[in-house]
């Protein structure tokens, strides 16, 4: 297969930035969704009134996450049919599990002793969850999104096959054509938005940061 | 102040009751410290008084107002609480940490910025220097200080504390109680302490209650129990040295042989001490300066004296003669 250069610029440059747009809308509106739902879900699996039913619904966030992102879009084809939509609610589901499991697994780590301090000194619960165990738990819950955040830039190439366009439109026209400079064009870019995603994540995260986990290095050691 | 009647506690996974019917009185301004071996029911007594843990029998009252009339979250900030973890919020600075019950009682900020400091002061630290860091750049020590200066923050009248001084070494700990009975002195609380560590209890205690799988065993001032301990239970808690702890706990005047308006000329070694210093200093200097007799004075005035005869025959006597 030759490597034909001015089919490769003519993808780079004209015809996958089109796809940008979209693609990134394929990203950010499951993302928003994700962390709209799993959040708040996740907060609630740590409340003592549902605390029980945690490791349950951990389990299948869990197995939910080892199907492969193909295989949740193909799941839901003979539900939804093809397009726009079906792929928005797959990706998702999909980036659902990160968040949910990072939320569950920081507010757990907050410590007992901090908690117990908090209620003793008349604070309510819910002040205990907005201004003690959520602040506390920005970091893990970043990170989760940030992960969420990375699959979903690539997981949502797949949409294209069920209709729902964006980046893997170019890709895959590549793979069935056997042309790739298509492939290699998107495929850059699919890579670069992940890269500005990650950062930007991170820069929300700086912000959000409590102050004393920031420069741990710079932090004075215990004295004695 | 605080009295209990008839309280009772079952923990779901346990058959036997963790707190048992327990009827005893805190009165007000008093240290009142509950001792026992682990899994006496000390610390759930002690959260039953904040409703972090509910009775499932009898009655809390405070200055005769059932507790359990009381919304959780208002009685929490009516009542300081230290805990021997400390847990202070590790994303809030000591100033912060401190200003905690006042903002959750909507103090003006210029009043709490102000109490915060004279707190930090309070605790022997420098506000400058201490006020805005974070509490994993403190010392043990200094980490426990600003845990009883945020319980003390918006003045509450009652205290708890559970074992607030048992996580730092023994030195930072005796330092801790001297700090601690003199702070009492100036805030004159009503503190309910728990610990352990019988000589911590009997040191800090106005009021003793001993413990045992729940039920109260004995009450009473550190004195009375170290003189009269109900069982064995209560002399094997109080240890070996039993003795030497009612000396320190004996003031040198109770021992000594008055001179009463004696007249004539004291004869005396040199050897002093004062006439409320514990019999323990007295015997110490016996030891030192090899001597069977000290002159004991109120303030210059010598008043009488103590004879080391006199101190085994105490100790003798309220040890059941076995010494």
């Amino acid at each position: 297969m030759n490597f034909d250069m001015d089919l490769f610029s003519q993808a780079l440059l004209q015809r996958a930035p089109g796809h940008i747009a979209e693609h990134l809308q394929l990203v950010i509106i499951p993302l928003v969704l994700a962390i709209l739902i799993a959040m708040p879900a996740g907060i609630l699996l740590t409340r003592p009134a549902y605390r029980h039913h945690g490791r349950r619904v951990m389990s299948v966030f869990n197995a939910g996450q080892t199907i492969p992102p193909l295989a949740v879009i193909a799941l839901f084809f003979p539900l939804l049919g093809l397009g726009y939509g079906p792929a928005i609610l797959a990706l998702t589901i999909y980036a659902l599990l990160p968040i949910a499991r990072n939320t569950v697994a920081a507010i757990s780590a907050v410590p007992a002793e901090v908690k117990d301090a908090a209620r003793g000194m008349g604070m309510t619960p819910k002040e205990i969850l907005f201004r003690v165990e959520l602040p506390l738990s920005v970091p893990t819950i970043m990170s989760g999104v940030k992960t969420a955040a990375i699959l979903t830039v690539s997981t949502a190439v797949l949409a294209a096959l069920v209709g729902g366009k964006g980046m893997g439109a170019i890709i895959f026209a590549g793979i069935n054509f056997f042309r790739f400079e298509l492939v290699l064009a998107g495929t850059i870019y699919i890579g670069l938005m992940a890269i500005v995603l990650e950062r930007a994540l991170s820069l929300l995260e700086g912000l959000l940061t409590p102050a004393h986990l920031k420069n741990r290095h710079g932090a004075h050691r215990r004295a004695a | 102040m605080i009295h209990f009647d008839q309280v009772s506690k079952t923990f779901a996974a346990s058959q036997r009751p963790a707190v048992d019917r327990i009827t005893l009185h805190v009165k007000q301004g008093n240290i009142c410290v509950f001792v026992g071996p682990s899994g006496c029911g000390k610390t759930t007594i002690l959260r039953m008084i904040n409703r972090l843990v509910t009775p499932d029998g009898g009655t809390i009252t405070i200055d005769g107002r059932s507790i359990m009339q009381m919304d959780p979250p208002a009685l929490r900030r009516t009542i300081g609480y230290v805990i021997q973890q400390v847990g202070l919020l590790p994303h809030r600075t000591i100033a912060q940490n401190i200003a905690l019950v006042p903002e959750l009682l909507k103090w003006p900020r210029d009043k709490t910025e102000k109490r915060v400091l004279e707190l930090i002061e309070m605790m022997g630290l420098d506000p400058s220097e201490v006020g805005h860091k974070y509490p994993h750049q403190l010392s043990g020590g200094q980490a426990q200080r600003v845990g009883v200066a945020r319980a003390l923050a918006a003045d509450p009248p009652i205290m708890l504390m559970d074992e607030p001084f048992a996580a730092v070494d023994p030195i930072v700990r005796l330092r801790l109680q001297d700090e601690f009975l003199r702070l009492q002195q100036t805030v004159q609380k009503t503190i309910c302490f728990v610990t352990h560590d019988i000589n911590e209890a009997i040191k800090l205690g106005d009021y003793l209650v001993v413990l045992k799988e729940g039920r109260l065993v004995q009450t009473g001032t550190p004195i009375e129990i170290l003189t009269q301990p109900e069982d064995d239970f209560v002399l094997s808690l109080l240890g070996d040295d039993r003795g030497v702890k009612i000396l320190d706990l004996t003031r040198a005047e109770t021992l000594m042989e008055p001179f009463e308006n004696r007249l004539g000329p004291i004869k005396s070694n040199g050897h002093r001490v004062q006439s409320i210093d514990p019999v323990k200093i007295a015997l110490e200097m016996m030891m030192q300066k090899n001597t069977d007799e000290i002159l004991v004075c109120k303030g210059t005035r010598p008043v009488g004296i103590l004879r080391w005869p006199a101190i085994k025959t105490h100790v003798n006597r309220i040890s059941g003669g076995t010494v």
